[in-house]
């Protein structure tokens, strides 16, 4: 019992760190908290944390939410892509959401202040179609070489290249 | 010469490593400047096609993420959705689990062993290592019936049981791994010629450790104290608890001693339980719809933290899982300590991260 209240204290010494910029939090399991966030306060935010010493950025996970089915989806369609940022101390895992739209999908880089993002804003940038703005190394990761530019693989629309296009290559 | 940067292009394909990766080594004469790294030459898609595929199919494609660490995958895709439909799995279930995570890093970390005193040209070692780790592979496939992908996750437990007959056998390999590792750790700690590859090479600070988010052995031979085993308790690791092994020497030499020192730590707890398992049912019910949620669900893979993000939109399949490998929170701490080391440097101390490049790509 005693350990638990030590741990809450954690995830309540993160958000009072962060708490001038949440826009909204949540406790999706007892050892989380979730906080929405505006992509201008993404660099004070991640700042905030490394100041504090609170934590390690564990992942950079991308999520599509297409506002309709992608099918019938329209060009200009306000789907986005929702960025989590997970940082983890001892059992406690605090995710800092930014939402960015399809049609100005960008982000500015956090490796100057955290430089091991670096790989993972690569993954991110090429599998969901981000632009991540200052990161130091914009070139391919995963993809291969003859990957179609503007076609981004975890995007919900993307559903495999026709046989077609496979046999053209 | 100096000024000017010399490239060397090493891979895909390359003598050195036995997985697929591209480096460009900047050099200077014989010392290095810089390094970069391109992977994905065996990406697959799996986060993708985890979109469209059930929970259950899910969990066989997750366990084909890695051919080292393949249990690991599974069960933290299992534990993630277990907490998703709030299941939890029965006692017996978790510490079977727990036995077969810890098999599977003894088999891990005497398979990297081997790899690595083969890239330091101590091939005698290499073939030692990996003739016993055979016993250990042996014992994998004498509970599950398989070397390799052991498939002993399901969905709400386990599948198989651990009898008297194979707690025997089990144990009895445990002896003789536990001897042998004794005796790799003199190796490595007294072989002049091998401590002249490791003992200071790749020095990686504390604070480096941490600024480059380096997870697993890496980070705890550097003195970070960092093990999802201690730190955020899974399977049955509350009622059979490990002990963190760190040091904080931070070269190459303190990566080999502390895997070393937790295959014993490993075979300690697999004895523990083994002596104390706990009697219940193997699998519990799961609903076939999972509700909607999102879930994270850390293990400690032999390399390091294994971070799954799990979202259920409530159907029977997934919305999304995000897998975040050891292997790729460690490429920062290569990338940064290869400056100002030889050329001749380069491939241990890639093999000291134990890499593995399927697990990088998915």
């Amino acid at each position: 019992m005693n350990q638990e209240g030590t741990q809450d204290a954690l995830l309540k010494q993160a958000l009072d760190v962060i708490r001038p910029w949440v826009k909204e939090e949540h406790n999706p399991q007892p050892n989380r908290l979730d906080v929405v966030i505006g992509r201008e306060d993404l660099l004070a935010v991640v700042e905030a944390l490394k100041n504090a010493r609170w934590g390690y950025l564990s992942a950079i996970t991308g999520l599509d939410r297409p506002s309709t089915p992608p099918p019938e989806s329209v060009e200009n369609q306000e789907g986005t892509i929702e960025v989590l940022y997970h940082f983890c101390e001892k059992d406690k895992v605090l995710t800092l959401r930014v939402s960015v739209p399809y049609n100005d999908a960008s982000l500015p880089s956090i490796c100057n202040i955290l430089p091991s993002a670096t790989l993972f804003e690569r993954e991110l940038s090429e599998m969901f179609g981000i632009s991540i703005i200052g990161t130091p190394d914009p070139s391919r990761l995963l993809l291969p070489d003859s990957w179609p530019s503007g076609v981004y693989p975890l995007r919900k629309s993307f559903s495999g290249f026709s046989e077609v296009t496979e046999a053209q290559k | 010469m100096s000024g000017e940067r010399f490239v060397i292009p090493i891979g895909p394909q390359h003598p050195a490593l036995k997985e697929p990766s591209h480096f460009e080594i900047f050099v200077d004469g014989e010392q290095v400047t810089g390094a970069t790294l391109r992977l994905g030459y065996v990406h697959r898609g799996i986060e993708k096609g985890a979109e469209q595929r059930t929970w259950t199919q899910n969990l066989y494609l997750m366990e084909r993420i890695c051919g080292i660490c393949s249990h690991v995958h599974a069960l933290a895709f299992a534990q993630g959705v277990e907490a998703l439909a709030g299941v939890q799995a029965p006692p017996r279930a978790r510490a079977i689990r727990q036995v077969i995570a810890e098999l599977e890093r003894l088999h891990s970390h005497l398979l990297w062993l081997g790899v690595a005193a083969h890239e330091a040209g101590f091939d005698a070692l290499f073939m030692y290592s990996w003739r016993d780790r055979e016993v250990v592979m042996d014992l994998l496939e004498l509970v599950s019936g398989n070397r390799v992908n052991y498939s002993a996750n399901l969905l709400g437990g386990v599948k198989f049981d651990i009898t008297a007959e194979q707690k025997v056998r089990i144990l009895d390999g445990l002896n003789f791994i536990e001897e042998r590792v004794h005796y790799y750790l003199g190796v490595v700690n007294t072989d002049e010629t091998f401590l002249g590859r490791t003992r200071g090479v790749g020095l990686l600070s504390r604070e480096e450790a941490e600024r480059l988010g380096a997870v697993g052995p890496t980070a705890r031979a550097s003195g970070v104290t960092r093990d999802v085993r201690v730190d955020a308790p899974y399977a049955a690791y509350s009622e059979f608890p490990v002990k963190m092994v760190v040091s904080q020497q931070g070269d190459l030499q303190a990566r080999f001693v502390v895997r070393l020192d937790e295959c014993f730590e490993s075979i300690r707890v697999i004895r523990e339980i083994l002596n104390n398992m706990p009697e219940s049912e193997l699998v519990v019910r799961m609903p076939r719809r999972i509700p909607a949620g999102e879930v994270v669900s850390r293990v400690e893979a032999p390399r390091g933290e294994l971070f799954y993000f799990i979202v259920s939109g409530g159907g029977d399949k997934p919305e999304r899982v995000k897998v975040r490998t050891p292997s790729l929170a460690n490429w920062g701490t290569v990338l940064a300590t290869a400056p100002g080391h030889k050329l001749a440097d380069i491939p241990m101390l890639v093999a000291g991260i134990d890499p593995c490049f399927s697990c990088n790509d998915r």
